[in-house]
């Protein structure tokens, strides 16, 4: 049973998003049918499944909306914003009800019933609409009319729980008429599965309804049947002869088809039985089914746990190989060095394989974003268009989870304190709708992810005179732009001069950093004042293998990642150690070293050549001085933790071959400290 | 928790001439010493990190950290693996000790509060001391101990527990000489 809850809950969550990511389409454009009907079968799955699951409260609810968005799909009343509004609300109160159905809590339950009532009000505002459009036809009087129907359900329809007696004494109850049932292919007594549905049924129905109103008794089970829908001409009926057909056994064979019954009804001729007449299907129905069957079939879902074993798995067979290879190494022989390189390619193509499987796109936090800024911005009273670019950008899936807390603060930040109200933009000249842009993409052997935002951008006068009233720096300290922009992310610092309930409690943006941080990630803020702010957080593309370079100081082994190494170059460490300022040319290029072994102060003796790897950071070349490459490697990223955590220039430690550890380093971070600290200068002299 | 509460097993092990005790709900294993990964640029009472089965796992030089001072490690040298809560986190440690003595059973009747020094804040870091032939074993407060950040945390307080020792051995000199 509880196995049974968690597929609700999540089927249950699927839905709900399905159906918040429908409400903002509706709400972009308000009269897509086929966005109503997307929203109402949401609706209708999910209070179904509920109901099923004794969810009680969150049935009621959804049923009263479904009744709403029911008058707005047949085109009896119009969505509105104010219906729209009611239904966001609900959403949020059924995803509360979801952790708490029986409603423990006081304030939801009274929340249910606030809900409850604006809903039913709702209902009964749509109503007059409906009244006046039925009144209005009732004027014209609905002709009766004849049809002829070709359900035919797919095989395995029966496996989900439908009867398909039920659906044909459904559309039976539309008006009057007479269901004739088929066999379509009826395979030998023996090869006859119970499970299997090999019926289909010719009805013939006498109805003032439409066409629609016959598909929409179908609708859930649109994919798992083909239906055929034929209006005879108008003046036929149902004859007796027809109706007959129904009580003294007609061969219970092939579909007539819509010829045959159309000669009966018309002439009230004797049924002609050709039996190899069969309704063609259109044949763009079924490829449309094929496609829905071959969508279910190339993916399967997967539980978290069972991805998280495998990376485990994975991540210890990098190990123990590791172990291989360095044994295969010490021994010489022939077969075994075949076969430690064989599993060294495996496992590379393995461990690739795996994390792929753990990515997913940033796409899929997008949807409550949009959310976001759409409930903000009226509640700011502001006009602001949220734009996307390249949130197809895959991410490791654990890094999507802790960075959805530190991306919705920087965008309520960015509305909040950034994009200015509409007049005051007209004042200053720029266009009233505020933009505010979410951009992601790949950089190197990371992800890079931008809210930017061309709102009024950071005082910076302001950002200095409150950190000296707040006592983080001193007034006279003199400090470069960026320094300035770094203190918004110091502890118990605002600048926003009200307090809101959207942000500016000063609580943010230190924690943002932290847990950006927390997932070796890093974030930097541009500004420029009445043209906006962006925020750019780096991430590294996953938490737990890397392809690194190992590389030894003294006595301690490294890994530094492969992804940010540029080239290596052996250079006299003599040249090195008589430099000036800490540059050496390269290649014809000056370019800065760090030389890790001081600065990881470790004191040994210096070796007769040095190497030189070059890399990147923010544009510049800048060398890092190591004593000895060794080679290539496969670093399985562990902690270090919270004893370590302000040692940020770590992304963690692995395990060698040899059972020691290894330190990976970031050089990222590593270089950004030193510069922070004013050890290096990657400006050019 | 209330599990640990009633544990009255202790492991006593000695740093210098000073013993000290771990509740043994708290300890997982006793290691000898391999070879240890130092980490640069960190606190020096962090000695680095070892391989412990796979998992990287932090080793702190708890004379360091103790204040006590520095010598070379012996061959009785050893770690002490222990689970501490951190900040509401349970995190693995390794503990250098210079020996590892025995496990022994404190009831809590036989428990003396700490020795009150200055500063009240020094003595949460002890639950409290025990006397066995002779000597006074700390009970360590391990939770509290190793989330400090603070590197010379118990000086004051083995200061502090030899001045209480002095005392108690006049004391018993004078009950000798009276009788």
């Amino acid at each position: 049973m509880d196995n049974l809850h968690a597929i609700f809950m999540t089927e249950a969550g699927e839905l709900m998003a399905d159906l918040e990511k429908g409400l903002l389409q509706l709400e972009a454009d308000p009269v897509n049918v086929e966005g109503i009907g997307k929203v109402f079968r949401s609706m209708h799955t999910l209070k179904g499944s509920a109901s099923m699951f004794g969810f009680e409260s969150v049935s009621t609810l959804t049923h009263q909306l479904e009744t709403v968005y029911e008058s707005i799909r047949n085109g009896s009343s119009k969505l509105t914003s104010k219906i729209l509004q009611v239904t966001f609300e609900s959403l949020d109160h059924l995803k509360k009800l979801l952790t708490d159905p029986q409603m423990k809590e006081g304030t939801l339950q009274q929340a249910q019933i606030d809900l409850l009532n604006r809903i039913e009000k709702l209902a009964i505002d749509t109503q007059p609409i409906q009244h006046s459009s039925s009144s209005n036809t009732s004027e014209v009087s609905p002709p009766l009319c004849c049809y002829y129907l070709l359900f035919s359900p797919q095989e395995n329809i029966l496996r989900n729980g439908t009867n398909t007696l039920y659906l044909v004494d459904d559309l039976l109850a539309l008006g009057n008429g007479i269901a004739l049932p088929h066999f379509k292919k009826l395979p030998t007594f023996d090869e006859l599965r119970p499970q299997l549905n090999h019926t289909c049924f010719e009805i013939l129905l006498e109805t003032t309804k439409q066409e629609s109103d016959m598909r929409d008794v179908l609708l859930f089970v649109e994919t798992e049947c083909e239906l055929d829908i034929k209006a005879f001409p108008p003046g036929a009926s149902l004859t007796e002869q027809v109706k007959q057909l129904a009580w003294r056994g007609h061969a219970i064979d092939m579909p007539q088809g819509f010829d045959a019954f159309s000669a009966m009804l018309s002439s009230g001729a004797n049924p002609i039985l050709k039996t190899g007449a069969r309704t063609s299907k259109t044949p763009k129905e079924t490829t449309e089914a094929q496609q829905t069957k071959a969508s279910a079939g190339s993916s399967i879902r997967v539980s978290s746990d069972r991805l998280d074993e495998l990376m485990n798995l994975v991540s210890e067979l990098v190990t123990t190989q590791a172990r291989l290879s360095l044994f295969s190494s010490q021994n010489q022989l022939n077969e075994l060095s075949i076969i430690s390189e064989n599993i060294e390619k495996i496992t590379r193509r393995l461990r690739d394989n795996a994390f792929t499987m753990t990515l997913i796109p940033i796409e899929s936090l997008v949807v409550r974003f949009q959310r976001l800024v759409r409930d903000l911005s009226k509640e700011l009273n502001k006009d602001i268009v949220f734009k996307t670019e390249g949130t197809e950008t895959e991410i490791d899936k654990s890094i999507i989870e802790k960075l959805t807390d530190p991306l919705l603060h920087l965008l309520r930040n960015s509305l909040d304190h950034g994009i200015e109200s509409p007049d005051e933009r007209m004042n200053k000249g720029k266009p009233r709708q505020g933009t505010l842009l979410f951009k992601s993409y790949y950089s190197g052997g990371s992800v890079v992810i931008e809210i930017s935002d061309d709102g009024a951008g950071i005082n910076l006068e302001k950002v200095r005179l409150k950190a000296v009233s707040k006592g983080l720096i001193s007034a006279d300290e003199s400090m470069s732009e960026r320094e300035l922009i770094n203190l918004i992310f110091m502890p118990g610092f605002s600048t926003a001069e009200q307090v809101t309930g959207v942000s500016g409690r000063g609580v943010g943006m230190d924690v943002v950093r932290r847990n950006i941080s927390d997932i070796r990630g890093d974030i930097e803020v541009t500004t420029k004042e009445n043209k906006g702010s962006t925020f750019s957080i780096r991430l590294p593309l996953t938490l737990s293998i890397i392809d690194g370079l190992l590389v030894r100081i003294g006595e301690t082994d490294f890994i530094l990642p492969l992804s940010s190494v540029n080239k290596c170059y052996e250079v006299e460490t003599t040249i090195l150690e008589e430099t000036f300022n800490q540059w050496v040319t390269l290649e014809g290029k000056r370019t800065p070293f760090i030389f890790l072994r001081k600065e990881l102060r470790i004191i040994n003796q210096t070796p007769d050549l040095s190497q030189v790897i070059k890399m990147e950071h923010e544009g510049h070349d800048v060398g890092l001085v190591v004593d000895k490459i060794i080679g290539q490697y496969q670093a399985v990223l562990k902690p270090l933790g919270n004893f370590y955590r302000h040692q940020e220039e770590y992304s963690g430690a692995t395990i060698l071959g040899d059972g020691s550890v290894a330190l990976v380093l970031d050089p990222y971070k590593l270089i950004k400290k030193l510069i922070d600290q004013q050890q290096v200068n990657l400006k050019t002299a | 928790m209330t599990q640990t509460e009633t544990l009255t097993s202790y492991l006593t092990f000695r740093l210098g001439d000073e013993l000290f005790a771990a509740n043994v709900s708290k300890v997982l294993e006793i290691l000898e010493i391999p070879k240890i990964t130092k980490v640069p640029r960190s606190p020096s009472y962090m000695r680095g990190v070892i391989n412990l089965r796979g998992s990287v796992l932090p080793i702190i030089d708890t004379r360091e950290k103790f204040g006590l001072p520095h010598t070379e490690d012996t061959i009785s040298t050893c770690i002490i693996v222990m689970s501490v809560s951190m900040e509401g986190q349970d995190i693995t440690i390794g503990a250098l000790s210079d020996a590892v003595q025995e496990v022994m059973e404190i009831e809590e009747n036989q428990v003396h509060p700490a020795p009150s020094i200055g500063s009240k804040y020094k003595s949460e870091f002890i639950d409290g001391m025990v006397k066995r032939d002779d000597q006074f074993i700390m009970l360590l407060n391990l939770d509290k101990v190793f989330s400090s950040n603070e590197a010379t945390i118990l000086q004051e307080i083995i200061q502090a527990s030899e001045n209480v020792e002095i005392k108690t051995l006049t004391k018993s000199k004078i009950s000798l000489t009276e009788k």
